[in-house]
């Protein structure tokens, strides 16, 4: 009796296992599908009805249009320059990623050392009140945050992005590295301390070590943002890295809406390459560190 | 031996020496430039909100809680309240629920399960504009996939300008929001899944506890911490929102979308009025602030019940 149900009930599992993947497949892919094709298909075919589920001519022509900018030959966008700027906004985005992520990790990562190893006086306020600049709406600190970034001279310069997007992935790097650092075992650091390693030293062959999962978890999630933080960029810089850009691109007057998806998908290649390469890392790094709770 | 001891008594004294400014010394640039980007402007922005700024003559004078009454007596800010308290709504209660399952989902051992995995982290890694692009292609009038589905399954035979209706466009920007949302949420929660050691549950089908009792007792007992992290999140992100329903709306039809982020820009950055601007973003901040504290009360609660 019991073994018939319990059979009976893993077939029912099995059923609903893949009905919940079958849930799963379409949610994350009927957008992201839908928008693949459309970049590989030529404006007239994009109205047909019913729709076109898989391009009948694919076609690179637009990742051609939009990497390479033949700005002459498509008329309507003669006056424009956003397709000449598309590779440079991209390198744009690189760098300023990249520069975020080391410049977070190596000022949050001290950061959360010592809150971590340290007690000290006011430790709990300041990380209380660290984490709480995370609440706090980044699009209404824009004005007097213009005016300061004017008096640096960094308006308009990469800079500004850098420096801006550092601190304001800051809070979230320090409380996943500091819970982080908590859960690894204080005495194998104690006792290479006692053995004469100086602090750094200890940090660097005993802690840093242990901690890359966390690391590199807030490493991809430091660039992400990086890449993908629009506002900032539309305000302080005159569109020189990606997300603001694509925006102008939707707003021309008349949108390609196959070259705009090519723009679309060029620009998200680089965060889901790095989001793939250390999902492992990502979802191991968090489950030691943050969630833990 | 002598040595050893007195190595060890040198250590403690280099720790306690330590001790004394290290952790200043590290904390230095973050707290500086917390301070300049953040807090200075902050100070600034509080500052604003008691003032009327004229730009054009380029003068500033206090008025004291004007600001505020205005913007409390003003219909367009309880519109956006309620807009947004229905938009937060959705972007909360979506991508916990179907998070939670997705999460559930995947530590399920199945063939394609780590396909699943990969395909979860997706949305989490489109910028907030381009999901709102995504979307917007999803819901188009004139070739959505939304309607190009219906169409081909014969649910309809007009294609429905989805973002002319009020309704629609408000439901719609909440979803894609969600959308990119419920990847984080299952991110987090399926992190906090793999941490439950397997012997809890053998434990407790020894004990002769049901598939619902385990789930209850143990698995939503385990998830709860990270359950609290992943509300808060979302919570925050029901009202910070502004990237993908300023790509795919703007705040319409009409005030349809208006999430009092939109508010703020309309005010900051299309009547140039900071003051009001700046009032509204206080507002906004309180609403968020309040929001994390009562989550981070709970954290810390939960903190100290389980570790």
């Amino acid at each position: 009796m019991v073994r018939v149900g319990a059979r009976k009930l893993g077939v029912i599992r099995k059923i609903a296992t893949y009905f919940a993947f079958f849930c799963l497949l379409f949610w994350v892919g009927f957008p992201v599908y839908f928008m693949l094709i459309t970049s590989f298909m030529r404006a007239p075919e994009l109205g047909a009805k019913p729709p076109h589920w898989i391009p009948p001519e694919p076609t690179v022509e637009n990742y051609r249009e939009v990497l390479i900018g033949k700005a002459g030959e498509v008329g309507g966008y003669g006056s424009t320059t956003e397709f000449t700027r598309m590779m440079p906004a991209l390198l744009n985005s690189t760098f300023v990623s990249v520069a975020v992520v080391l410049s977070n990790l190596f000022i949050g990562g001290m950061a959360a050392y010592a809150f971590s190893r340290f007690r000290f006086r006011l430790s709990r306020a300041a990380y209380f009140a660290i984490l709480m600049t995370r609440v706090l709406p980044a699009l209404s600190l824009i004005v007097p945050l213009f005016v300061i970034l004017r008096k640096l001279k960094l308006v308009n310069t990469l800079w500004a992005l850098i420096l801006t997007y550092t601190i304001f992935i800051l809070p979230l790097t320090i409380w996943i590295l500091r819970e982080y650092f908590d859960t690894l075992a204080r005495d194998i650091e104690e006792m290479a301390l006692i053995d004469g390693a100086t602090r750094w030293q200890a940090f660097r062959m005993v802690v840093a070590p242990l901690a890359v999962p966390g690391i590199i978890a807030v490493g991809v999630m430091s660039f992400m943002e990086a890449w993908s933080e629009f506002f900032f960029a539309l305000t302080l810089t005159n569109s020189l890295t990606y997300p603001p850009l694509l925006m102008s691109f939707r707003n021309l007057h008349q949108v390609n809406w196959n070259a705009l998806s090519a723009a679309t998908v060029i620009g998200v290649i680089p965060p889901v390459i790095i989001a793939f390469v250390f999902q492992r890392y990502l979802v191991r790094g968090l489950s030691e560190g943050a969630v833990k709770g | 031996m002598a040595s050893a001891e007195l190595g060890k008594a040198k250590a403690q004294q280099r720790k306690h020496w330590d001790r004394k400014w290290i952790p200043y010394v590290l904390l230095a640039p973050a707290l500086i430039t917390i301070f300049v980007i953040i807090l200075s402007p902050l100070a600034t922005t509080i500052f604003y909100s008691f003032s009327n700024i004229d730009l054009i003559r380029d003068r500033t004078t206090f008025v004291g809680i004007d600001n505020y009454i205005e913007l409390f007596s003003s219909r367009l800010f309880w519109k956006a309240v309620e807009v947004n308290l229905k938009f937060a709504a959705i972007v909360v209660t979506v991508p916990t629920l179907i998070g939670l399952f997705f999460a559930l989902l995947l530590v399920e051992n199945f063939m394609g399960r780590s396909i699943g995995r990969t395909l979860l982290i997706l949305p989490w890694a489109l910028p907030w504009i381009v999901v709102g692009l995504l979307w917007n292609w999803v819901v188009n009038a004139q070739f959505g996939a939304l309607n190009g589905l219906l169409y081909t399954l014969g649910l309809i035979d007009k294609y429905i300008p989805f973002m002319a209706n009020e309704d629609w466009a408000l439901v719609f920007t909440a979803l894609a929001s969600a959308w990119r949302q419920t990847s984080f949420s299952a991110i987090l929660l399926l992190a906090a899944l793999q941490t439950i050691p397997e012997d809890l549950y053998d434990a407790a089908k020894v004990d002769g506890a049901g598939v619902r009792a385990r789930f209850r007792f143990i698995t939503f007992a385990w998830l709860r911490p990270t359950l609290t992290i992943v509300l808060l999140y979302n919570v925050v992100l029901g009202f910070l929102q502004f990237d993908a329903v300023w790509i795919m709306t703007q705040g319409g039809p009409g005030d349809a979308t208006m999430l009092i982020s939109v508010l703020l820009y309309r005010y900051t950055f299309i009547n140039f009025d900071l003051g009001m601007g700046a009032a509204v973003s206080n507002v906004l901040g309180l609403i968020t602030m309040g929001v994390g504290l009562i989550f981070v009360r709970l954290i810390y609660r939960s903190h100290t019940t389980y570790a």
